[in-house]
């Protein structure tokens, strides 16, 4: 049976080979390939691990991002709110302070127009009753010789014309 | 394109087929189609040789170096196509019966014939050489990988390595060993590679390979010795406690050591059958292929050419068939051989606390 009974030479290159290989494997490849898969296991796991923080942060962002808009709506709302508010203020203000002045020019208006019209009846009268005087004068001139009785008649009636007027 | 690719082998097979029936045929005509020798047949494809045959030819041999150590402790080298053919150089020549069948043997001067110690170059030498050198290219090549690509992942062939290097080290070794991973994958790894590429070189029928080299026992003797000395030089006190003196009942070792004897047992037997267990399962595969390719040239023998060639369908589907199966054998038995070392050479290192967290 020489099939099952081992064969010196055969051991003897077969270890060779075996532990040659072995040595040459264990000292150059082996080490070095399982590094790098192991290595290059550890930089998958931590993509991974990197890319579900990543998302999780986005989905944070996200979340926040939100917040910060509906925050800045209730803001803008507010804002206009206000703004709304102080326009009308503004306006109510203003309205109030244009009647109040509009009144006073109107008041100053009557007083002057009060006066003017006071100053010119004065003024009127004066000249009315000088006129009247000279008008007298004249016709008393030459009608009526006692001055005084008649500037008195003439008075008397230039009231009663006032009085009616 | 598949099915132009599927009619031309379907009708390259048939070609041969057809050739190989005619000259059959002819063969038969001329009366010359014997039993064929079976037995001499198989062991010689099974077994090794000086030379390595040709493709294609039956009688030309790539002559391989003859390395032998003479009687007279001078050591002679010679080229195996010297001694081919019953030729005889310097005393020596290939006995062709006996027990020494197909080695070379020397002729002594009173005529006897001796075995000389001899560490030629066989076929499954060459063999193991070229095995060798197809790992080393295969590993060193995915090494270069990573030396000039860094961390990229390899594609195509390397990645297949890959692939397995990590389903052997990462989903097997490391398990297994733990922490001392790292200190005996690069062994466990080179037997994985080195059973793997022995077994599918094996199952080439032309030049680099086709040598039966893990279906020799020679061979697997090796593989198994290393894991054995590994197994046994490198074990805890407590691993030869465990085997010693183990956990047993007093009744079981002390008057009569039973426990101790069938332990001590254990550790050979172990290492026997991986060695076993890797041999017997190429051997056979190679053996059955054989025996369907015989099955032809029997049937043609006993019945005629007809039954031959009606034979040979069924033998080649049939070999096809048993040569898938050894392809998915020679990944298994490699695995195999390697997840054993790995329980065995890890079985030899636990320590006391380890045993105390099983409990």
């Amino acid at each position: 049976m020489e099939l099952f009974t081992p064969e010196f030479g055969l051991v003897f290159w077969m270890f060779i080979a075996f532990l040659g290989l072995y040595f040459i494997l264990s000292k150059y490849a082996w080490p070095f390939i399982i590094k790098s898969m192991d290595e290059r296991a550890e930089l998958i796991d931590n993509g991974v691990a990197y890319a579900q923080e990543a998302k999780q942060h986005l989905d944070n962002a996200k979340a926040e991002a939100d917040k910060l808009v509906a925050e800045a709506r209730g803001q803008q709302a507010d804002i206009l709110r206000d703004a709304t508010k102080m326009r009308n203020q503004i306006i109510e203000d203003a309205r109030g302070e244009a009647a109040v002045e509009a009144k006073k020019v109107a008041e100053a208006a009557q007083l002057s127009i009060e006066q003017s019209r006071r100053e010119s009846e004065k003024q009127l009268r004066q000249e009315v009753s000088e006129i009247a005087l000279q008008i007298a004068e004249k016709v008393l001139r030459s009608r009526i010789s006692d001055d005084k009785a008649q500037q008195e008649l003439v008075e008397k009636y230039l009231n009663e014309v006032e009085t009616k007027n | 394109m598949k099915k132009v690719i599927t009619a031309i082998i379907a009708v390259a097979v048939l070609a041969l087929m057809a050739w190989g029936y005619t000259d059959a045929a002819r063969h038969s005509h001329e009366g010359e189609a014997g039993m064929p020798a079976v037995k001499e047949i198989i062991f010689e494809h099974l077994g090794d040789s000086y030379g390595w045959e040709v493709p294609f030819s039956h009688s030309k041999r790539i002559p391989l170096p003859v390395i032998v150590r003479a009687n007279d402790g001078s050591w002679h080298v010679f080229s195996s196509g010297r001694v081919t053919g019953g030729d005889t150089f310097e005393h020596f020549k290939i006995a062709h019966e006996g027990n020494y069948n197909n080695k070379v043997v020397e002729v002594l001067a009173d005529g006897s014939e001796v075995r000389p110690i001899d560490l030629s170059i066989t076929k499954n030498a060459c063999g193991i050489f070229i095995s060798a050198l197809v790992v080393c290219l295969l590993v060193f090549g995915l090494k270069r990988w990573y030396v000039r690509n860094g961390l990229k992942a390899p594609r195509g062939g390397k990645g297949m390595l890959e692939l397995v290097v990590d389903f052997v080290y990462g989903d097997t070794i490391k398990p297994i060993m733990g922490a001392e991973a790292p200190k005996y994958g690069p062994y466990l790894l080179t037997v994985f590679f080195f059973i793997l590429t022995m077994n599918l070189l094996g199952l080439i029928v032309i030049f680099p390979g086709g040598a039966n080299l893990t279906g020799n026992i020679s061979v697997t003797l090796v593989l198994a010795l290393c894991t054995f000395l590994i197994t046994n030089f490198t074990g805890t006190k407590h691993y030869w406690k465990e085997i010693l003196w183990p956990d047993v009942p007093m009744a079981l070792k002390c008057p009569m050591p039973l426990m101790p004897i069938i332990e001590i047992l254990g550790i050979f037997t172990k290492p026997i059958a991986l060695m076993i267990r890797l041999f017997a399962n190429m051997m056979s595969g190679h053996m059955v292929v054989i025996v369907f390719m015989l099955l032809i040239f029997i049937f043609t023998a006993l019945f005629g050419v007809v039954a031959g060639g009606a034979t040979s369908v069924l033998s080649l589907v049939l070999s096809l068939f048993m040569l898938i199966l050894d392809t998915l054998v020679s990944f298994i038995q490699a695995y195999v051989f390697t997840i054993l070392s790995t329980m065995f050479i890890s079985m030899s290192h636990i320590h006391e606390e380890h045993e105390e967290k099983v409990k």
